[in-house]
């Protein structure tokens, strides 16, 4: 322990240095802290956006078009699975809008109200109405009910996929944040969509699943196509479909690890430097120890007891300046939360340590070599 | 103790590769324990490189040295730290003092080197400290002291681990002759009250003849080693 008392004497007695290869250090481990909780934030924000209202798992019949009997054992099987938070049957086809003079194309999804919630939340995301699915409701999105004039209480006409025209009442106007899935998606209720598509009361179009973590979807789907269960149908994940997702997602992460790598770099030839500056101006306190008795391996830890301690402190800070600046950032800058990510904050520590460390070992050989000869000699 | 403190045989060293020089050759001689003797020499004699050989700082080319009947020569660089812990101190020019560390601090540092606790070591730093006339200096920094304050606690240093022998270059080489008197003063007090052997460097005739041996060097050998009878303190 007489090394790390040395080490601490040793950077006490030039505190402006030490500070500043200590603040070296909690700018690059901020940075590092801040910008992986950004970009990590920020993935999980766009996945929440894009995927986390929509169903990352489709079981639908392996044959196009027919429908899925939603048995005992198939709905006991994918609600089995705790991985998976949400079961939704649905029941889809294609219909067109008919105004005064305009038409458009929509997607219309029929279930209850309360499954289609746990996917889609448009009871919490409702803008006008009140979303209610019985009768002859429809839902409808914010930028298809503005370009149609639509409003809640009016009566729309839609035609079905045999041709035959349907009135419905809408009932209330949803926003799902993107004005593509607002002008596509309707919602009806899950009889009217079995009677258009004439199927039997457990038939579906295709059951529809959320799961907990949307990266585990492709596992999740792996093990539901092995599922006697289910055979007969064909499930999917979302990956499958969003390829340019995901590889937006690869390159944002390789750019963010080039970024922090280079950012370690930078911290890591700072510590360096200063500890071989520090290790030369210390020559002659190092010879005189070695002259009165101190072993070699002893002498060497010094510096890796001073990195030690400024790695230590200077991460400790750099996490603090990095959940300062998360904070400055979410107040005035995001629109989104940025959440603190402890996993990838407890790794930037133990690396800025062990830069601080890795940079310590070429004056900590230096140190250990020094022939006390040397400083005698020299005066 | 029969066994001699100190013995050098044929003891020599040369210096670089392609250009050399003899620094040293063939220097032999004794000391026994308590001994209180001064090396004297022109500059460039080889005074220096003689007492660091001896202080295990430097490895001769030529000839060995035993400490305290072990031979040294075959002992690697760890054997050689260990026994200059346990068995010398050391007295150069410059005080070497530790500016990190406060008076008592730089004082126990050769026990905590040698593996020793502060709370232990420091009744005996204490005690070496009031010999030296240094009481009531302890908490001060190293740096806050005089240039004779500053050799007197280099001094302090060199006698905690109560060492055999005690190795000085030019102890006084930097104080002036009220300093330098009270040094060599001092260095006579711990001989006789410790029992510590002294072998002293010096390029001043008159400070050697206060001392009870004198081991003269000229370019690089011994040349001559003759007992001082007036060296004994007065009285
Ligand atoms: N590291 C070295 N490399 C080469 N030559 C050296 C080295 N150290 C000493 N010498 C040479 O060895 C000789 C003896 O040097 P040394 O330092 O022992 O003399 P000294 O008697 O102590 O002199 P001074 O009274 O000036 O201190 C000198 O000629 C010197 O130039
Ligand atoms: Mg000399």
């Amino acid at each position: 322990m007489l090394s790390l008392r040395i080490a601490a004497r040793f950077l006490r007695r030039s505190p402006v240095q030490s500070a500043l290869i200590a603040a070296g250090i909690a700018v690059g481990i901020g940075v590092q802290v801040f910008l992986g909780s950004l970009i990590i934030s920020l993935q999980q924000n766009l996945v929440d956006e894009t995927i986390g209202s929509s169903p990352q798992v489709t079981v639908a019949a392996a044959e196009e078009g027919e429908p899925v009997t939603v048995t005992e054992a198939v709905r006991a099987s994918l609600e089995g699975d705790d991985r998976v938070v949400a079961v939704v049957p649905v029941r889809t086809f294609s219909a067109i809008y008919r105004g005064d003079g305009a038409s458009a194309p929509l997607q219309v999804v029929g279930g209850e109200l309360g499954e289609l919630d746990t996917i889609y939340d448009i009871s919490g995301r409702t803008l006008k109405g009140a979303a209610t699915l019985a009768g002859d409701d429809v839902l409808v999105g914010k930028e298809f009910a503005a370009t149609n004039g639509l409003e809640p209480g009016d009566r729309a006409v839609f035609v079905l996929p045999d041709g035959a025209e349907s009135r419905r009442t809408v009932a209330a106007v949803f926003d799902f944040g993107t004005a593509a899935a607002n002008q596509t998606f309707a919602f009806v209720p899950a009889t009217f969509a079995a009677e258009v598509l004439g199927h039997a009361p457990d038939q579906v179009t295709a059951v529809e699943l959320q799961v907990a973590d949307v990266f585990a979807s492709v596992a999740v789907a792996d093990d539901l196509r092995g599922d006697p269960a289910l055979a007969g149908t064909t499930v999917s994940e979302w990956q499958s479909e969003n390829e340019d997702l995901l590889s937006a997602l690869q390159s944002q992460s390789t750019s963010s690890y080039t970024i922090q790598f280079f950012v370690l770099v930078a911290v890591a030839l700072g510590i360096a430097s200063t500890l071989a500056i520090s290790a030369v101006q210390k020559t002659r306190q190092i010879g005189i120890l070695k002259a009165m008795g101190m072993r070699d391996a002893k002498a060497g830890r010094i510096f890796l007891w001073q990195a030690t301690l400024l790695g230590v402190t200077g991460a400790a800070a750099g996490v603090g300046v990095g959940l300062a600046l998360i904070a400055l950032f979410s107040r005035f800058a995001a629109t989104f939360t940025i959440d603190p990510q402890w996993a990838f904050v407890a790794l930037s520590f133990a690396v800025g340590v062990a830069v601080a460390l890795l940079s310590s070992v070429i004056p900590s050989r230096r140190t250990s070599k020094l022939d006390p000869i040397e400083v005698i000699q020299g005066g | 103790m029969a066994e001699q403190l100190l013995v050098a045989e044929g003891l020599g060293k040369t210096y670089g590769d392609v250009v050399t020089t003899v620094a040293l050759s063939d220097v032999a001689f004794a000391l026994e324990r308590g001994e209180f003797a001064s090396i004297v020499g022109q500059s460039g004699s080889g005074k220096s490189t003689l007492l660091n050989l001896i202080g295990l700082l430097d490895t001769p080319t030529t000839g060995s040295v035993s400490l305290d009947g072990k031979e040294t020569t075959a002992l690697g660089r760890s054997g050689r730290t260990r026994l200059r812990n346990e068995l010398l101190g050391f007295v150069f020019q410059f005080h070497h003092l530790l500016p990190e560390f406060s008076v008592l601090e730089n004082v126990v540092m050769p026990g905590l080197v040698g593996g020793g606790s502060e709370k232990a070591l420091r009744p005996r730093a204490e005690e070496v400290l009031a010999l030296l006339g240094l009481e009531g200096l302890e908490d001060k920094n190293a740096n806050q002291l005089s240039g004779g304050q500053k050799q007197r606690v280099a001094i302090a240093r060199a006698l905690l681990n109560r060492p055999a022998l005690v190795l000085a270059d030019e102890p006084t080489g930097n104080l002036d002759t009220a300093n330098t008197a009270l040094v060599y003063e001092l260095f006579r007090k711990v001989n006789a009250e410790l029992g510590t052997a002294f072998l002293i460097v010096t390029h001043d005739r008159a400070v050697a003849q206060q001392t009870d041996r004198i081991l003269e060097v000229s370019d690089g050998r011994l040349v001559q080693d003759v007992r001082n009878e007036f060296g004994a303190p007065s009285g």
